[in-house]
């Protein structure tokens, strides 16, 4: 008998291209092979790479709609009310002419419909994006897109995790577990999702440059006081890795595993066949798939560990 | 020569494009003709400075910037009506009822500043007030070449307004002056910091890889590059990358017909200089990569000054 809410991994990284979108997807895989309900939500909206990765195909595409001021010329008394409280500016109003709104600008407050005192202002909507749902070799993937050219990417994050919330509130025992994948660095888009964690996996290189973002993440983690685990990719990259790993020792950050350079990853890669699904075949002595398996042993004794206190 | 702003983008992260800049910014340092100064807008994960380390600690230029806005909310004029709530004034859900003292509680994270509060209360119990984003950070680097470079303040929610910032903070200075080359390292993605640093630029540079996310990535970026009508080029990291995606990607790049600025090849010396922090051409200048890097280096003066 279940009724609990899902564990909810996050995985991060600040750096781009540290390996974020290999790690959760072959973690949502492996969650998906002990016979787990598991949830896969791509929340980098501004390149969502997932479905790349687990070689499958969008579908179920949903508009995601943001607002837009709608004015109605006929009940507009040219006051400029809207234009002088729009905070970023986004209405220009030049005297005794209509407003003219310049949607690349404005931030959805809906602070202009709400003050006008002709009612001349109407919340009208454009697209900003799309969320998809899709299955893939039993595994549940949530992805949203945002529209190129478009920038409030948050908002695309905020319908997924919206979409998210229905989800469990309708129907609590669907998944046991949902992985997060965020965007790179350490803006709205990741906090949103990074709140919505019991674990959060920062994926991290043994570079400078590894190190100075993973600590920027690890500062935002602390701020939202979440438990976190650190996963070393590139592990074999020698030329600063002993200091690294000396660093995270000495700041107490604790390591979920580390995964070496490996061309069955690079392989599984292009080819859209994630490492760890049994159907692909994979050499299971391989550096990448023995570097997966410790990974979700430790992985697994949190979750264990996790269950036991929720329960 | 007349000055020209360029920027490096990519979609996806982790492809090159620091690595490039540093080594970009190496190569103009020795040209003659050229005057560099280079500008790190991943303000999120801001890299360039370890490749680039300041010749001088104790001259590194530091600013405060001030650029987001938060409410903040004044008990004292509050009368409990709940009417921010009821109403809905925030439509970023940064306004909850804290039931127990009858007052709205303000979630900065989620706070966008916007002013809808401030201006709905019929009470005036909300103000708006500039809180610290970032900082803005500029030097002299070791090679020579004038750095400059904004980190936001964690939690601060506006990138894109620092990415700004810091532009028009570069564009100010007398080495911005003196210059005629502004290399701009870009953030990943293609949302509100790439568009702030893109627009107004001269010349885009893109580059990606041939693995299946480097090319929906770029694709992306590059849709986004269009909209603006800004010239780019092309520029393919670890080109001859052993896959099965590599057929598809260069037919693609092949049948778009984009200008190819060059190809870079797989070549451990990157990632080597890497862990050293250096750019390529200075650690290994006759590696394979190095002198893919130059080729491109005089290709994109061509196409900057023709």
């Amino acid at each position: 008998m279940k009724n609990k809410k899902p564990i909810t991994i996050c995985v991060t990284g600040g750096k781009g291209g540290t390996g974020k979108t290999l790690c959760a997807v072959n973690i949502a895989v492996m969650l998906k092979n002990e016979g787990n309900n598991v949830l896969l939500i791509d929340g980098d909206v501004e390149n969502p790479n997932t479905y790349l990765l687990l070689g499958g195909k969008l579908e179920n595409k949903t508009e995601v709609p943001f607002f837009k001021p709608k004015f109605i010329e006929e009940k507009c008394t040219k006051c400029g009310l809207c234009a002088q409280n729009c905070a970023p500016h986004a209405i220009l109003h030049i005297k005794n002419s209509y407003p003219i709104p310049m949607l690349n600008l404005c931030s959805g407050c809906q602070l202009c419909y709400k003050i006008c005192p002709e009612d001349a202002i109407l919340p009208d909507t454009k697209t900003i994006g799309w969320t998809y749902s899709t299955e893939i070799n039993g595994l549940s993937l949530f992805l949203g897109e945002l529209k190129p050219s478009e920038a409030r990417s948050a908002a695309v994050v905020e319908a997924l995790l919206s979409e998210l919330d229905n989800i469990i509130e309708n129907n609590p025992n669907k998944y046991d577990i949902i992985v997060l994948d965020t965007a790179p660095g350490a803006h709205c888009d990741v906090e949103l999702l990074l709140d919505k964690a019991d674990l959060i996996i920062p994926v991290t290189e043994p570079t400078r440059f590894g190190k100075l973002d993973l600590i920027r993440i690890i500062e935002l983690i602390q701020l939202l006081e979440k438990d976190y685990k650190v996963i070393v990719n590139r592990s074999s990259l020698l030329g600063y890795r002993d200091q690294f790993l000396k660093e995270l020792k000495e700041s107490n950050i604790r390591i979920l595993g580390d995964i070496p350079l490996d061309n069955d990853i690079v392989n599984s890669y292009c080819q859209g066949k994630p490492l760890m699904d049994m159907n692909n075949n994979f050499n299971k002595d391989g550096g990448g798939f023995v570097a997966f398996t410790k990974i979700y042993m430790n992985l697994k004794k949190w979750i264990d560990m996790k269950e036991i206190i929720q329960r | 020569m007349e000055r020209k702003v360029i920027g490096v983008i990519s979609g996806k992260g982790g492809v090159g494009k620091t690595s490039l800049t540093a080594s970009l910014a190496n190569i103009a340092k020795n040209d003659a003709e050229i005057k560099v100064l280079v500008l790190d807008c991943d303000v999120d994960a801001p890299n360039l400075a370890i490749i680039l380390p300041a010749e001088d600690k104790s001259k590194i230029d530091s600013k405060d910037v001030y650029a987001t806005l938060k409410a903040s909310f004044l008990p004292d004029k509050c009368v409990n009506c709940k009417q921010c709530i009821e109403d809905h004034f925030c439509e970023f859900n940064a306004l909850q009822w804290d039931e127990q003292n009858s007052v709205p509680i303000i979630n900065y994270l989620a706070c966008e500043g916007c002013g809808a509060c401030k201006v709905l209360c019929p009470e005036h119990a909300f103000e708006i007030n500039p809180v610290k984003s970032g900082e803005i950070i500029s030097f002299q680097s070791e090679i020579g070449v004038p750095l400059v470079y904004g980190k936001t303040r964690l939690g601060s929610t506006t990138s894109g307004k620092l990415v700004s910032d810091s532009k028009e903070h570069a564009k100010k200075l007398k080495e911005f002056e003196e210059s005629n080359l502004l290399i701009i390292d870009g953030p990943p993605g293609i949302g509100c910091p790439v568009i702030a640093t893109i627009s107004g630029l001269d010349y885009i540079i893109t580059i990606t890889e041939p693995t299946p996310s480097g090319l929906h990535d770029v694709i992306r970026a590059i849709e986004v590059v269009n909209q603006f009508n800004i010239p780019f080029g092309i520029i393919i990291n670890k080109h001859d990358l052993e896959s099965p995606f590599k057929e598809e990607f260069h037919d693609y790049i092949a049948k778009t017909g984009y200008n190819v600025l060059g190809r870079i090849p797989f070549d451990l010396s990157i990632p080597e200089a890497m862990s050293f922090a250096k750019a390529v051409i200075e650690y290994k200048p006759d590696s394979e990569a190095s002198l893919a890097i130059l080729e491109i280096y005089d290709n994109l003066k061509k196409v900057l000054w023709n």
